[in-house]
Formats: structure tokens, C-alpha cells, sequence
């Protein structure tokens, strides 16, 4: 049977049933503790260094469909999301950070990234994903992991964001990179009065 | 069916239903004379129409209830049973397309115990049917399946008990609208002058305009007036609320360009609450630089005419009174769902013309979505703005001390350019005419309150 995240997923690519070996799941996990830390300690270009040029980085939107239409209760890519990125459109968005006059985020947010319930597959790479370059490394991974991500801002605001990350990570000589993300954030309004932050 | 408007306002209801010997008493209804809450003369206002929770109450049925509110885009229904669900004001409603293919709107309430009969944010069906008891309804709204029928008495007629239609349903180049008030003027007639402004966004080519599929929403902590009068009137709040922004659309390592933060432009008053804003300049562009390649503006100044695309065609803001509003540039048109004086929800569609190739659509929707999205560079400032003002607004003194709507008092007047009353690019004056008939409303008994 069809699931939403095999939805989300098959895009990109079809992960074969292999589970990765315990050396490489540690490597990913601590890959992506390393990544929450940057992300809730505001250090976005280091962050962006996690990243491959040919990234793409989705957070589709969700809607509440009958159940017999439930293919479409996740948008279809061209429809609406609430990123649709690469890795030079964040860079552009945290070049505005630096700005000191974002005020969405100035006073900063506080955030905490919660990752959990890490799955890494070995992956069937195309073409397109296994092109790394010189070391001729092509080793990718199909991870799905479970986030939580809490946000505080100001006084008294606060935000609860939890949902589920299917990542597409290609092994270069600089370690595990980022190559395709997608989000699936578990609200169909959003329940915040913006996204300011990264999942 | 129960759309006989003349029945309408009998019991003191806005829609014509059976209602027997019941009767609301007036006190569940106490109205507030708003007069001295508004100043549009002047350009004060009292913060209390922002925070007070009978004044919410008196919109819902003195705005809301008669004015046109945006339903939907008419590229949303393509066959028989295509629906989509919304709200006016607090309402919801189900917008479908019935077997005749016109585009009608229901009460998205069984007329049993109230329930929603469709909990699908859009799809294709045949008919709605209530989860609760099972009663059902057809795309024209009739009541088709009544379980346990013969309990009822001899003078239940299923045809006094089908969905309550929105008696009027317009479009407008594609923007759906409708109202409660079947006494209302046209849609054409209710939008005035506000058209020529609108169409310099929705009628580039002649061939129409469609939506990106699916719809952001988001909530923010704001009464929905907020962001409304904004999208009339204000143009001021650009160069400090989106100075980080602008500085990401000026070339690196340089700060925003000069004509884009001191430009000259109009800001269109519209007597019937609406407003539109833009700067006036020759080569006034699309932002997206695939939709700017492909842009024929020659063509649309020979169709729209130099003063629209010089002006309303590309940049600046709008809002349809009360809570619809647009950006040309990114083809960014939103409501501002209202739900409680503090919290609103907004709902934005993408539109982009039919002409396009698909890329430049797509260019046009990651533009719109990383400039006017939720995580919009530009939209994140706003919702900080509206949700700081409502934030602090419950204390005694702070609600107590009005605000000031001054900027540009006087200024409007024919300029001889563009259409009706304008006011500089840099003005409180749509604002003004915004408030001026949300006063007028609020005073105003609505048609169902008129004893005929």
C-alpha cells in the first residue's frame, strides 16, 4: 500500500530495502545532532556548508481531502509549499539575517530541534544524485527521521512544529551533504504567523 | 429551496428559512453606535474597534454579512462537483460547481444539528453528506436523503430544509465573490472604480488569469482590520518593515536603490472602503526576472493604456473592502478570514496569467512564495507588525490612546491620471475611506434588520 511519505519520497528517488550498518547509522545521526546544534545555535553558514549545490529543499503544503482522495492531501511539487528552495535561494533568505533590520527574527527566535526515530536505506542513486565529482564516491542514503521542533520568540510566543524529513545524503570527501529534503509538516494551517526558521 | 429573498429579514434573520414562532430577542443583538470611534475627517481611530469583542460581533453582521467577500478562483472548478471549502467572515461555506456547471455557494451547516457537511479543504464529489445523522445534499444544495424519513410529520417537506445558499454569486475576471445581502448591488457595482485598478492585474492579455494549486494558510494573532487597511493605504511601512528584504532585491553589497525607496506613485481612494496603492514610474517591472523576460509591456500599454502598467500593473498593494486583498507583483491575493477581534487566518492564493509558459509560472509562484509566503521574506515582517500592535492593545491606557491616520489629510483629488479620487503614494487617505465605511456599515442596519 501507498503511504504519504512513499508519496513524498518517490520523487527524488527509490531507496532499496537495505538498512544501513551500525557505523553508518551513528554517522547519521550524529550528522544530524550536529545539524540541529547549528541550526538552534543560529550558526546558518555553517549550516548552508551541510548543504549540496544541487539541493532541493521542499516543505509542500497539506490540506484535509476525503479519504479516497487522499493522494492529494500532500501538494504536488508546483503547488503551494511553504519552502520550495535551493541552496542559493537560503542563502538569500539567511543573508537577511545579517541585515539588523529582520524583524521577524530580531530579536532572534529561540528554537530546539528534536531529531528522532532515524531510518537509514541505502539508496538506488540516479545518475543526477550519485554525481559527487572528483573522489568518484557515490554513496547515497534515503533517510526519514521524525522532528520536533519547538520555537519561542519574545515574551511569550510560542510555536510546536512536528513532522517528518526524507533526506537524500550523498558521502563526499567532506563528509555526509545534504542533496534533497523534504518536509512534511503534520498542520494543514499553519499554526504560526510565519516560518522564519529551517526543519 | 430557500433562497426566496423577499422572506428574508422577517424573524430578523439573514437568510429565508423556517423558523416557526421562534424570535431572537434583541438583546442577544445589542448594537453599538460606532460614531465616535472613528474619526475619518480628522484621521483618528479608537483601538478599541480592534480589540472589543461586541464590536467583533456587530462586524460579523453589519460587514460581513452584507458586503461581497472573495470566495474563490473560478480555475478551481473545472467539473461538475468540484469543491472547495472557505468562510465569510465565520461562516463556512462550500463552494462547488452543480450539475449545470454554475458556481454556487452553501452554508456548509446540516440544517439537522448544524454540523459541517463537508470536511474536505477541496475535492470532487456528488454530494454532501452530514457524518452526523446522514442527511444529504445534492450539488444544488436540495436535501436528497433524509435516514428514518417517515418519523418525521406530514408537513416536513425536504424542500424547505436544503442547504442555505449564498443568494448571490459573482466573478469578477476569475475572483469569485459573494454576499449574503440579496439586495445588494451588483458585484461589477460594488467594486466601482476599484475595477480599473483590479484589472490592470487580472487582464494583461485578455486571455485571464488561473491559480497556483493549493492554498497558503497561515493564523496571526491580529485583528483582521490590521492587515485589510494595510493592503489599502500603506505603502509608508515598506522602506523600515521590509528594509532587510529590499536589501536582498538591491544587487550585493549594495543598499536598496534609490528610486525604489523615495519614488512618487498614487494611492487610489475608493468611496466604497476600497484602495490601492503603487509607485508611478516608466519602467516599472515585474520583480521575477522570468516573468519580467517574458512580459510584453508594450503590448499591455497599447490594451491597459501607460498610466496602469507605468503603476498598478506591476508594483504596489490593494484591498477590496473588507478583507480581500492582492499584490500585482507577485500575484499574491489574499483574505483575511476574521475569528475573534484578536486572530485572523490568512488564505493566499498564486495567480498567474493563462498566457504563461509553465516556467514563467513557475517563476512567478517561488517568487511569490519566497517573498509573499508564510516564509516569505517579506510577508514574515508584516505578521510581526500586526501581531506586536494587537499584542499590547488589551491595556486600559494603551487602547485608550487613538491613533493617528493623518498622513496626506486633504490630498485626495482628480489627479487627471488615474481614475476617481487619488492621494499620494506616501498616505493615510485610502485608510481613512476604509474606516470611513466600516463606520458607515456599523451604523447601518443590514438588510435583514429593515422591517419591510
Amino acid at each position: 500500500m501507498s503511504t504519504t511519505s512513499d508519496r513524498v519520497a518517490t520523487p527524488f528517488l527509490a531507496a532499496d530495502d537495505r538498512h544501513s550498518d551500525l557505523s553508518t547509522h551513528f554517522e547519521v545521526e550524529q550528522f544530524y545532532y550536529r545539524e540541529a546544534e547549528l541550526l538552534d545555535e543560529c550558526r546558518f553558514s555553517e549550516w548552508l556548508e551541510l548543504l549540496a549545490d544541487d539541493l532541493v529543499y521542499w516543505m509542500p503544503t497539506r490540506t484535509d481531502r476525503l479519504r479516497r482522495q487522499q493522494a492529494l492531501s500532500v501538494a504536488a511539487r508546483g503547488e503551494a509549499a511553504f519552502y520550495d528552495e535551493t541552496k542559493s535561494s537560503l542563502e538569500w533568505r539567511i543573508r537577511r539575517f545579517d541585515s539588523g533590520t529582520a524583524w521577524a527574527e530580531d530579536p532572534p527566535s529561540r528554537t530546539r530541534h528534536l531529531i528522532t526515530n532515524v531510518r537509514v536505506r541505502h539508496a538506488n542513486p540516479t545518475d543526477d544524485l550519485a554525481a559527487t565529482g572528483a573522489d568518484g564516491d557515490t554513496a547515497v542514503y534515503a533517510v526519514r527521521s521524525n522532528f520536533l521542533v519547538y520555537r519561542n520568540r519574545l515574551q511569550r510566543e510560542e510555536n510546536l512544529f512536528a513532522g517528518e524529513r526524507t533526506d537524500i545524503l550523498r558521502r563526499t570527501g567532506d563528509g555526509l551533504l545534504i542533496v534533497r529534503r523534504t518536509i512534511l509538516l503534520d498542520q494543514n494551517v499553519l499554526l504560526a504567523k510565519n516560518i522564519s526558521i529551517f526543519f | 429551496m430557500t433562497s426566496t429573498p423577499e422572506l428574508a429579514g422577517r424573524a430578523g434573520r439573514p437568510t429565508a428559512t423556517p423558523a416557526g414562532p421562534l424570535h431572537r430577542p434583541s438583546e442577544l443583538t445589542p448594537t453599538i453606535d460606532v460614531s465616535g470611534l472613528v474619526d475619518a475627517d480628522g484621521g483618528l481611530l479608537d483601538r478599541a474597534i480592534f480589540t472589543d469583542h461586541q464590536i467583533y460581533q456587530q462586524e460579523l453582521r453589519r460587514v460581513f454579512a452584507p458586503s461581497w467577500l472573495f470566495l474563490a478562483h473560478t480555475d478551481q472548478f473545472r467539473r461538475p462537483g468540484d469543491f472547495f471549502t472557505t468562510y465569510m467572515g465565520e461562516d463556512p461555506v462550500i463552494v462547488t460547481m452543480d450539475k449545470s456547471r454554475a458556481v454556487r455557494a452553501y452554508l456548509n451547516s446540516c440544517r439537522h444539528r448544524g454540523a459541517r457537511v463537508c470536511r474536505a479543504d477541496a475535492g470532487t464529489t456528488r454530494n454532501f453528506t452530514c457524518t452526523y445523522h446522514g442527511w444529504a445534499y445534492d450539488l444544488e444544495g436540495r436535501l436528497v436523503s433524509v435516514p428514518n424519513r417517515e418519523g418525521y410529520p406530514d408537513r416536513f417537506d425536504t424542500a424547505d430544509w436544503g442547504l442555505v445558499e449564498v443568494p448571490r454569486v459573482e466573478n469578477h475576471r476569475g475572483l469569485i465573490f459573494g454576499t449574503w445581502n440579496p439586495r445588494a448591488p451588483s458585484l461589477r457595482e460594488a467594486l466601482g472604480g476599484m475595477a480599473w485598478y483590479m484589472d490592470a492585474m487580472l487582464d494583461h492579455d485578455g486571455a485571464g488569469t488561473e491559480v497556483v494549486g493549493g492554498v497558503h494558510k497561515w493564523v496571526l494573532e491580529g485583528n483582521w482590520k490590521l492587515s485589510a487597511e494595510q493592503f489599502a493605504t500603506d505603502w509608508y511601512h515598506v522602506n523600515m518593515s521590509h528594509a532587510s528584504a529590499l536589501m536582498l532585491l538591491a544587487p550585493a553589497g549594495k543598499s536598496p536603490r534609490d528610486e525604489i525607496v523615495h519614488r512618487a506613485g498614487r494611492q487610489y481612494v475608493d468611496p466604497n472602503g476600497h484602495g490601492a496603492g503603487f509607485p508611478v514610474h516608466p519602467k516599472n517591472r515585474f520583480d521575477a526576472l522570468a516573468v519580467h523576460q517574458w512580459f510584453d509591456y508594450e503590448a499591455a500599454r497599447a490594451r491597459l493604456g501607460d498610466a496602469r502598467v507605468e503603476g498598478p500593473m506591476t508594483n504596489g498593494h490593494a484591498t477590496v473592502f473588507p478583507n480581500f486583498s492582492y499584490l500585482p507583483v507577485n500575484g499574491s491575493v489574499r483574505v483575511w478570514h476574521p475569528k475573534g477581534p484578536d486572530r485572523m487566518e490568512v488564505w493566499a492564493w498564486t495567480l498567474v496569467d493563462r498566457s504563461m509558459p509553465d516556467e514563467v509560472k513557475e517563476a512567478q509562484r517561488l517568487y511569490n512564495l519566497r517573498t509573499f509566503g508564510p516564509s516569505g521574506v517579506f510577508e514574515a515582517d508584516d505578521g510581526e507588525n500586526w501581531s506586536e500592535v494587537q499584542a499590547i492593545s488589551r491595556g486600559f491606557v494603551t487602547n485608550s490612546v487613538p491613533l493617528n491616520y493623518q498622513m496626506g489629510l486633504g490630498s485626495e483629488r482628480e489627479d487627471g491620471r488615474y481614475p476617481g479620487k487619488t492621494s499620494e503614494l506616501y498616505s493615510d487617505a485610502a485608510g481613512r475611506a476604509f474606516y470611513r465605511r466600516w463606520q458607515s456599515l456599523m451604523n447601518t442596519p443590514a438588510w435583514y434588520e429593515v422591517d419591510r
